[in-house]
């Protein structure tokens, strides 16, 4: 009976040790407890993979000499949960001070009045970012972010498939890109070169990547809503031709059925797995591909249709518009706008400055430079117009739409006139 | 529902085995054996299959996009957990699951023991409707009320906090359920003649009944423990911290960091299972009583 | 429900003084982190909520509308029934024959029975990743399994049926093992006299399963199917890490669905509670229709 007792105290003893000893009890984490009197500290929420973690640890770090009264503390979440862990953390009323948001997400956050205005900072530097990129995080004048770092889509191929297929015209210039005609023969060509199970290519729309579908109509010289952005404007002859030829990659197994909209495996994984000779990624895939193939690979540009066009990958940094530290937030969002700051984050991670004063200069690239200017050309397709189209604020919605819509014609065989219309009518659903 | 779930669960299965006994021709029950034992074999190399591929998969070094079949490790390393432990703070989740399994089976034990004691052993006005009430509960999907669970929890301020699993979690009606079955089996005259003796009732339920009850805590905590520790939905949902993360959100969590590298995410795996398998083997009596009387969820 | 009404401890007057210490923390509990929402979530499925202010808005029952009109939601409704219609039946019917298997004479018995169970311990989530590894269609363990025999290759992750499939192989690898406790159990209560009388009386090894065993059965079989259903209504874990719902929407469930609605980019809480109702409303008529039938055909034994 005694020792019953004693359990039973012990189980709440050993309660009371883990209540006492536990951050995860007061939801206090990481070094609060010990921070000297007058500092600040800010939490900073994002998603990254090796290279982008590193960066940003040394970006915090340089910050934090230069401003000895705020600490950053990071927490990485995995992309795909971002946005749900954001929105929770607003809806309990506990946003995080900063966080990382991609374009195509932030219209929600824009368009809610929930970020800190930073006109002060931001603002009165807008003349110094790309034009079409410094809209992207502005509403009615007002910037809600820094627009940090873009990245786009470009070809990753094996030299050793291409050899084996007898493939020697490689384009390096938008000028010599392929046409979708092209692109076609190339893949015939590729089937199994260099292993019974590789596949020609593998495209990058997996993993709430389904917008990256959009650089085939826009290609195609198709739009995805009206100039007004009101409504859907993809139920066009484009918007089929678009979907037409993406539906050949799999009735042609050019790509692998697995790697569709919303498939569970990726795209720069299959290429470093050896499974496509022919890998659609954007440039901050090429630390982390670098780092796994055993095999040698080049670059070409994204094939072209009646136009050239990639996809607009890339975030901003916000911060939030409610809490206790908006002006510490507000000097972090300047610092990483710094010239030096955005070069070297740049440089590290493969991925592509905002300032126009880098975009003009090249950049000292850590991974592959030699790799780095057809993705740097490749981002000069991006037009205002369909960066305006992707940065909407239901377009976090309307691409998990396209992805449900997509996949049914590219797995489920329905044709291209009914999906496009699908998509019409899914998009003005999503746009209300 | 509440009649028909076997009783006897309590009671040690006792493994006797009735065909034994019966007669027949020699050389038909020789064939009959061996069909047997061949059988149990296969079901048994079936269901072991899938974790002696994890184990082996996560002792193994290399290209993690084996084509060929790999049924022993090639290279027996240990890299896959170092490199995991290195980049990301598993050491704090398997803390935290710890902490959150632990707290929440000693709270749902408590509650579940004092409440079966309230339902089985004492009259009070509303015993019935509430029973039924709380036995109905067992019926609501956690699904169904994710919107307004979050809300609530938001509302009291602990979303981002150990106590917005717990609370919840120690709210596991089936341990209410289980303690009144077990506790209606002591004899009313044991506690009738305490309260002779003049015994307060809670005198009665610690001196009397709660030293009777060693069987039902070891069932009821083990649940408890296998429940909470692979928890995953409401976690999910309001622990957004990575720092405070429990195992089965960090084993998510990884799945998108590494995507198809299984080195490192069934290194992961296998420790995030061990515990409770170890667990399992040492108590396995306990397990199967508690699980051939109650349903897992 | 007669079990119900076991004599408590007698006193005179309303009852003992200290219940509501006894009964408070868990009705408390309860009342508040389960009965209330569900109440609220018929609340919320009238509503609309605005993402990150949460701000909540009278619509109606604009959400049974959406639902009435929604693919996705039938489709889901129809794969977790499908499910549900497989796992169940299934689980069951194997777990019975393990548990006929592992009750019989056998050498190291106890070995087999544990690894028979052994896989209930593990985590929703650690089962769907350890079912990628074995179903991933490019580098899967079951791929190399089929190569290395030379069968055709299984496309788990592409093909709907085929994902659907590998949803239900997993859920039965671990869901059997709990059946055949429940059986075991029960058979281990079958007296062996009865057995012994039937033998007497010359009925072969099948009759005295179907006109001993089975008939005795009932009583596991009903709690089985009511677990089973239950669990089969609430799967997610597994489903949302092994397939995600796809491809397309082949494996998505209503567990699922109701998650991506409310949390995921739809961020559609109420449409996301009014799923949440709905399910609930399933789950309940399936266990009163089952318990009714049950207590009808024993005639209100119990």
């Amino acid at each position: 009976m005694i020792d019953r007792r004693r359990l039973l105290l012990g189980g709440a003893g050993l309660g009371a040790a883990a209540l006492s000893g536990c951050a995860g009890f007061t939801g206090q984490t990481g070094q609060d407890g010990e921070a000297p009197q007058g500092q600040t500290t800010l939490t900073f929420v994002n998603w990254s993979g090796d290279a982008e973690k590193a960066a940003f640890d040394a970006l915090i770090s340089r910050f934090e000499q230069a401003n000895p009264d705020i600490r950053v503390e990071t927490q990485t979440v995995p992309y795909a949960d971002i946005s749900t862990n954001i929105d929770s953390r607003f809806q309990a009323g506990d946003p995080p001070d900063l966080f990382r948001v991609s374009y195509i997400d932030i219209g929600l956050y824009t368009s809610q009045g929930v970020l800190l205005d930073l006109s002060e900072t931001i603002g009165a530097r807008s003349g110094d970012f790309v034009p079409g990129l410094y809209e992207a995080v502005v509403v009615d004048q007002v910037p809600y972010g820094v627009p940090h770092q873009i990245d786009t889509t470009a070809v990753l191929y094996r030299t050793d498939a291409f050899e084996a297929a007898g493939i020697t015209d490689v384009p390096t210039g938008l000028d010599q890109a392929w046409s979708w005609e092209e692109l076609a023969e190339v893949a015939d060509r590729l089937k199994g070169v260099t292993g019974s199970d590789q596949y020609p290519f593998v495209y990058n729309w997996q993993a709430a990547g389904a917008y990256r579908w959009l650089s085939w109509l826009f290609q195609a010289g198709g739009a995805l809503l009206t100039p007004g952005l009101d409504a859907a404007a993809i139920a066009s002859e484009e918007g089929r031709r678009a979907v037409q030829f993406t539906q050949r990659f799999f009735t042609e197994e050019w790509v692998a059925r697995n790697t569709s909209t919303k498939a569970t495996t990726y795209a720069s994984d299959e290429f470093v797995a050896g499974a496509a000779a022919m890998a659609f990624v954007g440039d901050f895939s090429l630390p982390t591909i670098d780092a796994g193939v055993d095999f040698e690979y080049g670059v070409l540009p994204m094939p072209r249709d009646v136009e050239s066009a990639s996809d607009l990958g890339g975030n901003a940094v916000v911060a939030a518009a409610e809490g206790p530290n908006t002006e510490a937030a507000a000097r972090f969002c300047a610092f990483i706008a710094e010239q030096e700051q955005m070069r070297t984050y740049c440089e590290a991670t493969g991925q592509l400055p905002t300032l126009t004063a880098l975009t003009e200069t090249e950049l000292a690239f850590e991974v592959r430079p030699d790799l780095m200017p057809t993705f740097v050309e490749q981002a000069t397709t991006l037009t205002a117009e369909q960066v305006r189209q992707v940065t909407v604020p239901a377009f976090g919605r309307i691409n998990a739409l396209l992805g449900d819509e997509l996949e049914q014609a590219f797995l489920g065989g329905r044709d291209a006139a009914a999906t496009v219309d699908a998509l019409a009518a899914a998009v003005d659903g999503a746009l209300g | 529902m509440v009649a028909t779930v076997p009783t006897r669960g309590l009671t040690v299965v006792d493994a006797r085995a009735h065909t034994a006994r019966t007669p027949g021709r020699p050389g038909r029950r020789r064939v009959g054996w061996t069909l047997r034992v061949v059988a149990a074999v296969l079901v048994a190399v079936v269901m072991v299959f899938p974790l002696w591929v994890m184990l082996v998969t996560a002792f193994s070094s290399g290209s993690a996009y084996s084509q060929t079949l790999r049924l022993w490790p090639s290279e027996p390393t240990l890299g896959n957990f170092t490199r995991v432990f290195a980049a990301w703070p598993v050491g704090s989740w398997f803390a935290n699951s710890v902490a959150v399994a632990g707290v929440t089976t000693v709270l749902s034990v408590a509650v579940s023991l004092t409440g079966g004691f309230a339902f089985a052993k004492l009259r009070w006005v509303g015993r019935t409707p509430v029973f039924l009430l709380l036995l109905a509960t067992m019926m609501i999907p956690t699904q169904a009320i994710l919107v307004p669970q979050f809300r609530l929890v938001s509302s009291l301020g602990l979303v981002g906090t150990f106590w917005a699993v717990i609370l919840p979690g120690a709210a596991a009606t089936f341990g209410i359920f289980l303690a009144r079955q077990f506790l209606m089996a002591i004899p009313t005259e044991l506690v009738e003649a305490a309260r002779v003796d003049g015994a307060s009732t809670p005198r009665v339920f610690w001196s009397i009944v709660l030293p009777l009850c060693r069987p039902l805590v070891a069932v009821l905590t083990l649940l408890a423990l296998m429940y909470q520790w692979n928890d995953f939905l409401w976690p999910l949902i309001v622990l957004r911290d990575p720092a405070l993360f429990t195992l089965p959100i960090g084993l998510q969590f990884l799945q998108g960091q590494y995507l198809t590298d299984y080195g490192a995410l069934m290194a992961m795996t296998l420790l995030a299972t061990a515990p409770l398998v170890v667990l399992f083997l040492v108590f396995q009596r306990y397990f199967v009583q508690g699980l051939a009387t109650t349903g897992l969820r | 429900m007669s079990a119900l009404s076991v004599p408590g401890v007698r006193r005179r007057g309303r009852g003992d003084r200290s219940a509501p210490l006894f009964a408070g923390p868990v009705v408390l509990l309860a009342g508040l982190f389960l009965v209330l929402p569900m109440g609220l979530a018929l609340v919320f499925s009238l509503t609309e909520i605005a993402p990150l202010s949460g701000k909540v808005g009278w619509v109606g029952l604009t959400n049974f509308a959406t639902m009435a009109a929604d693919p996705t939601f039938f489709r889901s409704l129809l794969n977790t029934a499908l499910f549900a219609l497989v796992t169940v039946p299934g689980s069951m019917a194997i777990g019975l024959a393990l548990a006929l298997l592992m009750n019989s004479v056998l050498p190291a018995r106890p070995l087999f029975r544990t690894v028979v169970y052994l896989p209930l311990v593990i985590s929703g989530v650690a089962v769907g990743l350890i079912g990628s590894l074995l179903f991933n269609e490019t580098s899967g363990v079951l791929r190399a399994l089929a190569l290395t025999f030379g069968l055709p290759v299984v496309p788990w992750q592409s093909s709907g049926p085929a994902a659907f499939a590998s949803v239900v192989l997993i859920t039965l690898w671990i869901r059997v093992g709990f059946c055949m406790i429940i059986y075991l159990a029960a058979l281990q209560a079958v007296p062996p006299e009865l057995h012994e009388a039937a033998q007497v009386e010359g009925a072969s090894g099948w009759q005295r399963f179907r006109h001993v065993t089975l008939p005795l059965l009932g009583p596991a079989t009903f709690f089985l199917l009511i677990m089973s259903v239950i669990y089969s209504f609430n799967v997610f874990d597994t489903v949302f890490v092994l397939t995600g719902g796809g491809p397309g929407s082949a494996t998505e469930v209503l567990g699922t669905y109701a998650y991506d609605t409310a949390f995921g980019p739809a961020r559609d809480q109420g449409y996301g509670a009014a799923i949440g109702v709905v399910v609930f409303v399933l789950t309940m008529a399936f266990t009163l229709v089952q318990w009714r039938r049950s207590r009808a055909a024993r005639d209100g034994a119990l």
